[in-house]
């Protein structure tokens, strides 16, 4: 649904542009004839400015204002229909402007520089992530799952082994870390499809929850060890959290990491960990979801750290990613036990869940824009 | 029990402090809050007469120079963008606001305009917010918070935090920042777009431009905002402490005190909403909501009556006037002055919030006079008992064994109108509730019981102590709210909720 950089666009664009808060309007119409974009406007006073872009083909269009100069994007208009009229509104700083329009099967066209004159800052501007910037991140986020899924399933046959012969003391302490392992992948939102729901899925829409032959992987055992089931119970669903394992591994090679999950990722991680783990939601028994938050937050770092190059040009408020996972990180690590034991959030104190919760928050905020900025785009 | 309030403003009532009911008791000023309504047919514009947002002036533009209240920080189309946030606070929205919608007719002034008789231009900011059924402009800035004075409004949040900044430089930005954002979302404006830097800096659910519709964000501290955290100890109000239970409470600790309470209150639901996603994103890291809870105020029924709360029975029908400035003084506003206080604490008033669950089932299966006894008035028409009409002054005096009003009924013991106590009276501003139901199927439904006062000890305590045992304490059951001090007014741009506090 994100996806929308690739667009079929066919003919004809239009774009007009007017002013919004001065001046007549008619001035600064821009208009463009095929096989261009835009077209000069009035060069005015800087300021506040709406213009009305009209896409006059039959097919969808994709208009930006960049500066000329390094191809960097002060506003876009997305998926525009044909015959379709969207308003873009800009603080028009002095500098140099152009409009340009991403139309199918040929370049993209870039219409004719605009000029304002002075000495006034307006919006800034964002080089565009391109396909080609987002490929070597690809490659290396692709190793690092690779090397996750090797030791994932190095503590899955453990856990899987324990419960085979019984040990379900030895179970229990295996399982949080081949949970946490996958955890530190950052698969959020079905990132490995239907080997997501086999590994980690919850009961939730199961037709009898926790009961249903369906509800299986990490969480069924959870559920299981921390409720008093036998391991004669238990030995299915560990077979069958194996196999989606070794299935995983298995077809990991031939995924493909879809270029514009990389930036939703750096955020969405560590939304599914508010929601479900921060909340005790995700909590089947074992009271460690403080730890699954804390490897969520590992996940994070790494895309972080993979897409650090094409950020610290691009996002000034990075250092403050950085500090506020730290902060989050330092919170929870605060509450773990002597002997690695972790407190359920339900049993945190109240300040002390309201700080964590606070921090996770605003990693959030600062989080969010990445995904904007790394946006996929054509150039 | 005070608790049992009165929900003031009586919508569509043109009596106003030239027609005193009682002595020292006022009417408010009536704001119209229904869509449409408007009373004075040469402020309203006929709806279809307004232009295409985008390329009319926003409401709020038009200025009236007469009635503008501040200076008109929103003349240039850009403000000034804020400086750099701590850490948690949000960076990548843009803080600045775009072609802001200015002043307009100011605060109270604007919620006051409605009542006069002044012809006011069609382009006027009130004249066109009424059109679309909407309140007018409350000025942000001035000596008190806007939303004390001014009458319930229709809609209301009251949300209570627990401050997490790290330190008093990030307390100090968490209060820069609430004020900043209030101080736009109580004057509207278009919130700049962010081009490809961020997710849009607005929630949207008010369209593209954010319309204040009679928005007051009032600010209010608990007594452990005074604690070690942030070296605030000797500012602490004088007579802040933290609220403890009286003998026919039942208070739910979760539900109950906070560092900071917010009141976010407005003509509708989601301009209330609106405001309050506002300013919890852009204070993410620096507070956390602890309790939190939603009122409305009913209309009059019938029309032009002071509205009733869940019990059935009009609320609000005494109240100090808020147009006597001397009253004010006495009753709300700590003095500058005043002995034991700290100097920062002028301008501010002391806040009680009591939330009560009304035990409604129960209520509805009491004979009528009954319930009329244990309030003291009609539940028709709001009459004294020994009345006929809403606004009839009860004559204890006449009837001092309780023959007719009874000497335990709720009006009477709160507000016994005799020379002592007079000084007790405090300004109520409740809201009625309801969310949802109860461990037995019962609705959860009553009073977010809300009070100003200069002193709470001698105001809210004092009337909450004579109420003590009172019949109606049966049917309610308090759970929650506190005691807080809602912070002098923010004086203009330079200014921010609790700037004195902090120096």
């Amino acid at each position: 649904m994100r996806g929308g950089w690739l667009v079929a666009v066919s003919s004809v664009l239009l774009v007009a542009g007017s002013a919004c808060s001065s001046g007549s309007a008619a001035a600064n119409r821009v208009a463009v004839s095929t096989g261009a974009c835009g077209a000069r406007w009035q060069p005015s006073a800087p300021g506040w400015r709406t213009f009305e872009v009209y896409n006059g083909s039959t097919a969808g269009a994709e208009v930006e204002l960049i500066n000329p100069a390094n191809g960097a994007i002060y506003a876009e208009i997305e998926g525009m229909g044909p015959a379709t009229t969207r308003p873009m509104r800009i603080d028009l700083g002095s500098g140099s402007y152009a409009f340009r329009c991403l139309i199918e099967d040929t370049d993209a066209i870039t219409g004719p520089v605009t000029r304002i004159p002075g000495h006034r800052r307006g919006a800034s501007a964002i080089v565009p992530a391109t396909v080609t910037d987002l490929l070597e991140p690809a490659r290396e986020y692709h190793a690092y799952v690779t090397a996750g899924l090797r030791v994932l399933t190095r503590r899955t046959g453990t856990l899987v082994r324990d419960i085979e012969r019984g040990d379900l003391a030895a179970a229990r302490a295996a399982w949080l870390p081949a949970h946490l392992t996958y955890e530190r992948l950052g698969a959020a939102y079905g990132t490995f499809g239907n080997f997501d729901d086999e590994i980690d899925g919850r009961a939730d829409g199961l037709v009898g929850g926790v009961a249903s032959p369906d509800f299986t992987g990490f969480y069924r055992l959870e559920y299981g060890l921390w409720h008093g089931q036998s391991a004669a119970e238990l030995r299915g669903p560990a077979r069958r959290l194996a196999r989606a394992v070794h299935g995983l591994r298995a077809a990991f090679p031939q995924m493909e990491i879809d270029l514009l999950d990389l930036g939703l990722r750096t955020h969405e991680i560590l939304e599914n960990a508010l929601q479900f783990q921060l909340s005790g939601h995700d909590d089947y028994g074992s009271g460690t979801t403080l730890a699954t938050t804390a490897a969520n937050i590992t996940g994070t770092r790494e895309l972080l750290r993979i897409l650090h190059p094409l950020l610290i040009t691009r996002y000034r408020n990075l250092p403050a990613v950085y500090s506020s996972l730290d902060l989050l990180q330092r919170l929870i690590d605060a509450e773990q036990q002597p002997g690695g034991r972790w407190v359920p959030v339900r049993k945190l104190g109240t300040l002390t869940r309201e700080r964590i919760d606070a921090a996770a928050g605003q990693a959030l905020e600062v989080l969010a824009p990445i995904a904007v900025i790394l946006e996929p785009r054509r150039t | 029990m005070t608790d049992m309030p009165d929900i003031p403003r009586p919508p569509g009532v043109p009596h106003g402090p030239d027609v005193p009911h009682e002595p020292g008791a006022s009417r408010e000023p009536d704001v119209p809050y229904e869509p449409g309504t408007s009373r004075d047919p040469g402020t309203s514009r006929d709806p279809g007469t307004s232009r295409d947002p985008g390329t009319s002036r926003e409401p709020g533009t038009s200025r009236e120079p007469g009635r503008s209240r501040e200076p008109d920080p929103g003349a240039s189309a850009v403000q000034p963008g804020r400086p750099a946030r701590r850490s948690f606070l949000r960076g990548a929205i843009g803080a600045g606001v775009a072609g802001v919608a200015t002043g307009g007719a100011g605060g109270l002034a604007a919620g006051y305009a409605y009542r006069s008789s002044r012809p006011v231009p069609a382009a006027d900011a009130a004249a066109l917010a009424a059109a679309q059924g909407r309140l007018p402009p409350v000025a942000f800035h001035g000596a008190h918070q806007a939303g004390i004075l001014r009458p319930a409004a229709p809609q209301t949040a009251v949300v209570s935090f627990d401050v997490v900044a790290r330190g008093r430089a990030e307390l100090t930005d968490l209060l820069q920042t609430i004020t900043s954002r209030a101080r736009f979302l109580t004057r509207g404006g278009t919130p700049p777009p962010v081009g490809i830097s961020a997710p849009p800096s607005d929630s949207g659910i008010l369209g593209p431009t954010v319309v204040p519709d009679g928005l007051t964000v009032t600010a209010a501290v608990g007594a452990s905002l005074f604690d070690g955290r942030y070296g605030l100890g000797p500012q602490r109000p004088a007579g802040l402490t933290t609220m403890l239970p009286f003998p026919n409470d039942a208070l739910d600790e979760a539900q109950c005190q906070g560092d900071l309470v917010l009141q976010v209150s407005g003509g509708h639901t989601d301009v209330v909403l609106h405001a309050l996603r506002d300013i919890t994103r852009h204070t993410r890291g620096g507070m956390q909501v602890r309790w939190r809870i939603d009122g409305f105020l009913s209309p009059g029924r019938p029309a032009g009556t002071t509205p009733r709360n869940l019990l059935g029975f009009m609320d609000g029908i005494a109240n100090p006037g808020v147009t006597v400035a001397a009253q004010m003084n006495r009753l709300v506003w700590v003095q500058p002055g005043q002995p034991g206080e700290s100097a920062w604490t002028a301008g501010g008033s002391y806040l009680v919030v009591r939330l009560i669950r009304m035990l409604t089932e129960f209520w509805d299966r009491v004979a009528i006079t009954e319930q009329e006894n244990m309030i003291g008035r009609r539940r028709d028409t709001g009459a004294p008992l020994d009345g006929d009409n809403e606004f009839d002054i009860p004559d204890y005096a006449a009837d001092p064994t309780g023959d007719v009003i009874p000497l335990a009924a709720h009006m009477r013991l709160a507000n016994p109108r005799t020379p002592q106590t007079a000084s007790s009276r405090i300004l109520r501003r409740g809201h009625n509730y309801d969310r949802g139901i109860d461990e037995v199927g019962n609705l959860d439904m009553g009073l977010i019981f809300t009070c100003y006062q200069q002193d709470i000890k001698r105001q809210f305590e004092a009337v909450q102590k004579r109420l003590i045992g009172e019949p109606l304490v049966d049917y309610i059951s308090p759970f929650g709210g506190g005691y807080f001090f809602a912070l002098p007014g923010v004086a203009g741009d330079a200014d921010f909720f609790g700037k004195a506090m902090l120096a």
